[in-house]
């Protein structure tokens, strides 16, 4: 057994409790377990094997002089500045400092005396009053005598006259992990053979025997498949996030053999769309941006090679253990000399530097937990579906995972370089990613950069030696050169802006926001996560409820990012397959089957379908962690593939659909309604990948001013769209687009007011629906047919012959108000033809219909 | 299927802050099992004020000299501070400097107040100064997250949308929290946003602090092409066909609301531009805001919005006195900057309040004037002209809502760097606001990412003793 797992239990044991694995573990103390032993120890159970080690750190029985020390300096101390708040009437924060007990056991910021380590002891941070977050008394400071004291006292080994008949005490942000494991998300997944169910039931796809099983236990039923039209707009935009087009409509409706849909299900995975649209899920896990926000709102000039390789990765359907690894990871990874390979690797680990940090944090090691704070929070959340973060100050309030857990992993990013620099303006670090070539010709550029500067000196020397008298040591060189002759100082002239410009020219590497190993330690436990604070230092590890008995071994020259990635993704963790495939189910249903998507711990929510998520998770990775394999298992289900009719006996018994006996409608995500409305307009540039932003890598998009140099202006698909965090795109922040400073697998679907204005009175949507409505007017048809083609690019489908003679009528209407409104005043801009047929388009593009999904 | 209020906040607002404090407190009242208990229609306490103006005076105004008189700084001018800096600075800073500038008491309270505030000073028995506020953060960025949002590290619901999202609006043709000319540097839209909260109750931003307030507009409220009857027959037919949509999905509680939303939009394009529109407004009342003065006009339209925005049943508006630059963040500077920035807001601000006094609207009105943070006693720089970030100790002044007026509560050390007596840490600020307005902090909380979070975090304590 490693050492380190008998933490919890020796402490327990040696307390004389009950262990948490039921396992005497006396034998087996280790360092660590003695030094958080001691406590407990000096309160009494005084274990005997332990007594030498007790000796060497200072703490002892309790003597007449240390009690009296305690009596007459500390007691009449805490009486007079404590015991009101925390004494016996009233306990703040549930701390009271009245018994001996109480200081052990801690408030809910744990223990507040460790006996013998001042420095751990949150007794003395509050008195010291360093730490602005906790000083006490809070009217006002003790004495520095008083405080010596304190601090003496704790040293002394808190000498108490408590100490003989306090019990055992197990201070707060003890974690119970027998019981920790006992939770569903943290228990193996289990393949449950998918039901047979009843001979009426035709189920080829186990996804649907599960859902069906249920269903009919409930005593619903499924409704029948929808309609290929409303299919084809559904999988379109699920698998593209674009509009199906008037012709693959066609091809579809025309195609009337069995496998017609799992070819459009091919065709649509196989589009370099499919890529766009499910990277910026993912990139919503990723709490992807083009900028710092927070306080210092920078450029990430070369994050979008992050997102275009997430584009990338989607569209090589790259197994998820793969995906996942190198994005903890891939500086770690033996690429060889595959010199694109490790690139790509060294851009993928762009994922744990994309964070919003505090770049104008004075206070340094402050910045550089709060960093590896956001990377603990993004990477337990988005991989494990667990609120790490919430252990940071203490022991997580609801989910078995320690304090001591959380600084295991912090170790593993503080060895981790994320920054080159915490002076203000703090730099992220990237990793350089130049082809040889690149290297090559930055090589070249600069020999001729020094053969330049060569001959300059050389031309000097030469000059010079010429010069008499000849120039003195102490000369000042620009002195010497006024003595050259008119023609040298001309020619050195002429080579200085040779020399100037050529390094003006000097090609810059591209560089990629990414990691590598920094200085490897191992961090200590942060008392109510503050750095002024440290108690035990605990080694690099993953959470104990997840491996006790199998944690990963990590190398002491390395982070330790590469094992934890390995552990993750080794398939037997309970938690990375059931997150990710609930996450994709999540982006085909609208809701995951644990709805909460970023939080399987205790407080999240139960699956719907056990049975079908345990399956699905085991089926990913069986299949090689297959995203496009899992794609295709769920849109060929009968479950996907169903109307969204209304049914009122169902809809009364399951009123929200929890049971998927209905298609859910729901609205389309702000990418996917611009997306839709460039491509209905003509207007889409569908040109892939690459960067659009004017700005400069570490730029400021806002400096201290509020001079505002963010531009949306392209037609380039929304995923390209600079996301500028604080000040994101008004279209996207309206629909409901990710914050883009934290991870967010699970958008709201806001119905607000402000959205109807957009649609109503922005130029974005006036200048496209013109733009429509020129396409239409181009066209060699009447109104009535000019209606069925935007109706059929706009839904998906023909217009009912009361919808054509609707719009016939409105557009006549229209007109003659703009006539009536604008008289005398007509320009060719404000033609009431076209200015009624551009309110029309805008009508359609503003309706339900074109923003929902059914 | 029960509807969770959270689903009901998210997905069936109809337009800005709908979100009535009875279905929050029926929700609570229902607790974890989700049945339905008596319908709660009172606030958490009886409150003292509907709505709050929050003056944000960015960059920081120095407190010595402004509101916190420090005779003994006078005193010992270029001396060293006798006692610790704190342990993280925003930049070094040399010897004491005393204020440039004279103090004199005013009001039956004998409240002393620089020549910076003249025209505020003449409405000092109507102000409660507390001058023992401080913080944690030292730069701007943090310090002004922290004061907007409560943190100043992650990102969490800014205070206004807390207070909408607790209280609602009493207008459902507004929205319930406007941010006029806010800066969008330092926090930008973070700190007017709503975060996990609802989209329906983050701030309204008109205009920018890059922008003079005659420019300020809330986006996409006006159609430039057509006339209110023609736009009328454009949203008629989206509304058929929305209520078409409706039929072939069957009862839907979103695309319902959908449907109430475009009315509501429409409504608000008529609505705004009237609240903005301040040629409605009398000559003197214009004149009592300054916006006749060219120095005072900017501010003084801005304080005047807020007024009009204020007696329509905004809940919560603030007004940034920011230009493109940090305007009071005078490290060098400090005699010509604080006296240029003092003499654009102060008459404004002394217009609002006599304004607001005369119509009523103070009694339940929360008036709060303050920076990101305070200015150092010492000094910066070379030239004996200018004061560093302070979050240790500074100066934030109410008015309005029941508050015990013409006091000053708390105090900084002798010199005004560090908060001493009667400390009240930014949460506590919070945690008053909200008491003020009714509200419990402790139990205005939102489920998010697997816990309850609220505007104070795990700390802020009310200020019982500035209450009337």
């Amino acid at each position: 057994m490693h050492p380190i797992h008998s933490r919890t239990s020796s402490l327990i044991s040696l307390a004389g409790g009950k262990s948490h694995r039921g396992v005497s573990t006396i034998g087996l103390i280790s360092h660590i377990a003695i030094l958080t032993a001691v406590l407990v120890i000096v309160v009494g159970s005084v274990a005997a094997q332990a007594d030498d080690e007790l000796e060497q750190l200072g703490a002892a029985e309790p003597t007449a002089e240390s009690l009296d020390f305690f009596e007459s300096k500390i007691r009449p101390l805490l009486i007079d500045h404590c015991y009101e708040c925390h004494g016996e009437d009233s306990q703040e924060s549930e701390l009271r400092v009245d018994t001996l007990a109480g200081m052990l056991t801690g408030g809910l910021a744990g223990a507040s005396v460790i006996p013998g380590k001042p420095a751990s002891s949150l007794l003395v941070t509050a008195v010291r009053y360093h730490d602005n977050d906790l000083k006490m008394p809070p009217d006002e400071k003790l004495s520095d005598t008083q405080i010596a004291d304190v601090i003496r006292w704790v040293e002394m080994g808190a000498p108490h006259p408590d100490a003989n008949t306090v019990g055992p005490i197990v201070p707060r942000n003890e974690v119970d992990l027998e019981e920790g494991r006992k939770h569903w998300a943290f228990q193996p997944p289990v393949k449950a053979t998918p039901p047979i169910g009843d001979a009426s039931m035709d189920v080829p796809n186990p996804i649907d025997a599960f859902v069906l099983t249920k269903l009919h236990a409930e005593g619903l039923g499924p409704n029948p498949p929808a309609d290929k039209r409303t299919l084809l707009r559904r999988v379109t935009f699920d698998l593209t996030g674009l509009p199906p087009t008037p012709e693959e409509i066609n091809a579809f409706l025309s195609d009337h053999s069995g496998n017609a849909f799992a070819k459009v299900v091919d065709r649509l995975l196989a589009s370099p769309h499919y890529g766009e649209r499910w990277a910026r899920h993912w990139l919503d896990v990723a709490r992807y941006a083009d900028s710092n926000g927070l306080d210092e709102n920078v450029v990430h000039g070369n994050a979008w090679r992050y997102r275009d390789y997430v584009v990338r990765s989607l569209n090589d359907d790259k197994p998820y253990d793969e995906f996942v690894v190198e994005q903890l990871a891939g500086d770690l990874l033996d690429s060889g000399s595959d010199v694109e390979l490790r690139h790509e690797r060294l851009i993928a680990t762009g994922f744990l530097v994309l964070g919003p940090k505090v770049l104008a944090e004075k206070d340094q090691a402050k910045m550089e937990m709060d960093i590896i704070d956001e990377q603990i929070d993004t990477v337990g959340r988005s991989l494990m579906g667990l609120t790490l973060g919430c252990a940071r100050c203490h022991t997580h309030k609801f989910d078995p995972i320690s304090h001591h857990d959380y600084y295991g992993l912090a170790g593993i990013f503080q060895s981790t370089q994320t920054m080159d620099s915490y002076e203000t303006v703090a730099k992220w670090h990237e990793n350089t990613i130049e082809t040889p070539d690149q290297a090559e010709e930055l090589k070249q550029h600069q020999q001729r950069i020094d053969d330049q500067e060569e001959l300059i000196s050389k031309k000097i020397s030469d000059a010079k030696s010429k010069l008499d008298p000849a120039p003195d040591a102490a000369d000042k060189p620009d002195e010497i050169e006024k003595r050259f002759p008119d023609e040298t100082q001309a020619e050195l002239t002429s080579l200085r802006g040779d020399l100037d410009r050529l390094k003006g020219e000097t090609p810059e590497l591209p560089t990629a926001m990414g990691v590598v190993d920094g200085d490897i330690a191992d961090t200590a436990v942060h008392l109510r996560g503050s750095h002024l604070t440290l108690g035990d230092v605990v080694p690099r590890r993953v959470p104990e409820v997840l491996a006790l008995d199998d944690q990963p071994v990590i190398p002491a020259d390395q982070s330790g990012r590469l094992e934890f990635a390995q552990w993750l993704t080794d398939g037997r963790h309970p938690l990375t397959a059931r997150v990710m495939v609930n996450r994709l189910w999540r982006g085909h249903f609208g809701r995951g089957l644990v709805p909460t998507v970023d939080n399987f711990g205790l407080k999240g929510s139960p699956p719907t379908h056990p049975e079908l998520l345990d399956w699905l998770a085991i089926r990913f990775v069986e299949e090689g962690w297959s995203i496009k394999a899992m794609h295709r298992m769920i849109v060929l289900s009968q479950t996907y593939q169903q109307s969204s009719d209304f049914d009122a006996s169902n809809a009364e018994r399951d009123p929200g659909n929890q049971l998927y006996w209905r298609f859910s409608v729901r609205r389309l995500e702000a990418e996917a309604i611009r997306d839709a409305l460039l491509a209905v307009s003509g207007q889409l540039d569908r040109t892939t990948g690459g960067n659009i932003m004017q700005y400069k890598n570490r730029e400021y998009v806002f400096n201290h001013t509020s001079q505002d140099k963010s531009k949306y202006d392209s037609n380039r698909r929304s995923i390209y769209v600079p996301v500028i965090r604080n000040h994101l795109y008004d279209m996207f922040q309206l629909f409901d687009y990710t914050d883009a400073s934290v991870l967010n697998g699970d958008r709201n679907t806001s119905t607000i007011a402000p959205q109807a204005l957009f649609l109503m009175n922005s130029e974005m949507v006036s200048d496209l629906t013109f733009a429509m409505a020129d396409r239409l007017l181009n066209d060699d048809a009447d109104s009535a047919q000019r209606i069925q083609r935007l109706y059929l690019e706009a839904y998906g489908r023909p217009a009912s012959d009361a919808e054509i003679s609707d719009g016939v009528r409105f557009l006549s209407r229209f007109e003659t108000i703009l006539r009536e409104n604008n008289v005398g005043s007509l320009s060719s801009e404000s033609n009431p033809e076209r200015s009624a047929w551009q309110a029309f388009c805008q009508a359609v593009v503003s309706s339900s219909e074109f923003v929902y999904l059914r | 299927m029960q509807f969770s209020r959270r689903r009901l906040l998210q997905n069936t607002a109809a337009g800005f802050g709908s979100l009535a404090l009875a279905s929050l407190l029926a929700d609570e009242a229902r607790g974890a099992s989700g049945s339905a208990a008596s319908l709660l229609t009172s606030p958490h306490f009886p409150p003292k004020a509907k709505r709050v103006i929050f003056l944000f005076m960015k960059g920081g105004p120095s407190h010595m000299d402004t509101f916190d008189h420090k005779p003994q700084l006078q005193k010992d001018d270029g001396k060293p501070l006798p006692f610790e800096k704190p342990r993280v600075q925003f930049a070094p800073t040399s010897n004491l400097l005393a204020s440039p500038w004279k103090f004199k008491q005013y009001g039956e309270s004998g409240i002393a107040v620089s020549e910076l505030f003249p025209h505020v000073a003449e409405c000092v028995d109507d102000l409660c100064i507390i001058n023992s506020l401080h913080g944690t953060n030292p730069a701007h960025g943090g310090a002004s997250m922290k004061l907007h949002t409560g943190s100043d590290v992650f990102v969490r619901p800014s205070m206004g949308s807390w207070v909408t999202y607790g209280l609602g609006t009493e207008n459902q043709n507004l929205p319930g929290f406007i941010t006029i000319c806010p800066t969008l540097a330092h926090g930008g839209t973070k700190n007017w946003g709503s975060a996990f909260l609802p989209a329906s109750v983050s701030g309204t931003p008109i205009g920018n602090a890059s922008q003079s307030s005659d420019q300020a507009r809330v986006k996409y409220v006006e159609n430039a092409r057509l006339s209110l009857d023609a736009q009328r027959m454009q949203l008629d037919l989206t509304q058929s066909m929305n209520r078409g949509f409706l039929e072939t999905t069957g009862p839907d509680s979103d695309l319902e609301a959908r449907i109430q939303s475009f009315e509501l939009a429409f409504r608000m394009q008529t609505e705004m531009p009237e609240v903005l529109d301040l040629e409605a407004e009398t000559e003197a009342t214009h004149k009592l805001y300054g916006i006749d003065n060219e120095t005072t006009a900017d501010f003084g339209r801005q304080c005047l919005m807020a007024r009009r925005f204020a007696e329509r049943g905004v809940r919560f508006v603030q007004v940034t006195h920011s230009n493109t630059e940090v305007q009071w963040d005078q490290h060098g500077n400090l005699r010509k900057g604080h006296a240029q920035n003092a003499a654009e807001v102060d008459l404004p601000i002394a217009g609002l309040l006599k304004d607001l006094k005369t119509r009523g609207l103070l009694d339940d009105t929360l008036v709060l004037w303050g920076g990101e943070f305070g200015r150092t006693p010492t000094c910066q720089g070379s030239g004996q002209d200018g004061r560093d970030h302070n979050p240790e100790g500074f100066t934030m002044w109410m008015a309005g809502a029941g508050l015990k007026t013409g006091i000053q509560y708390g105090a900084t050390d002798e010199y005004g760097y560090y908060a001493v007596e009667n400390k009240v840490h930014l949460h506590d600020l919070h945690a008053t606001m909200l008491h003020l307005l009714g509200l419990d902090h402790e139990r205005l909380t939102y489920r998010h990412a697997g816990r309850d979070f609220r505007l104070t975090d795990v700390a802020g304590k009310v200020v019982h003793d500035i209450f009337a």
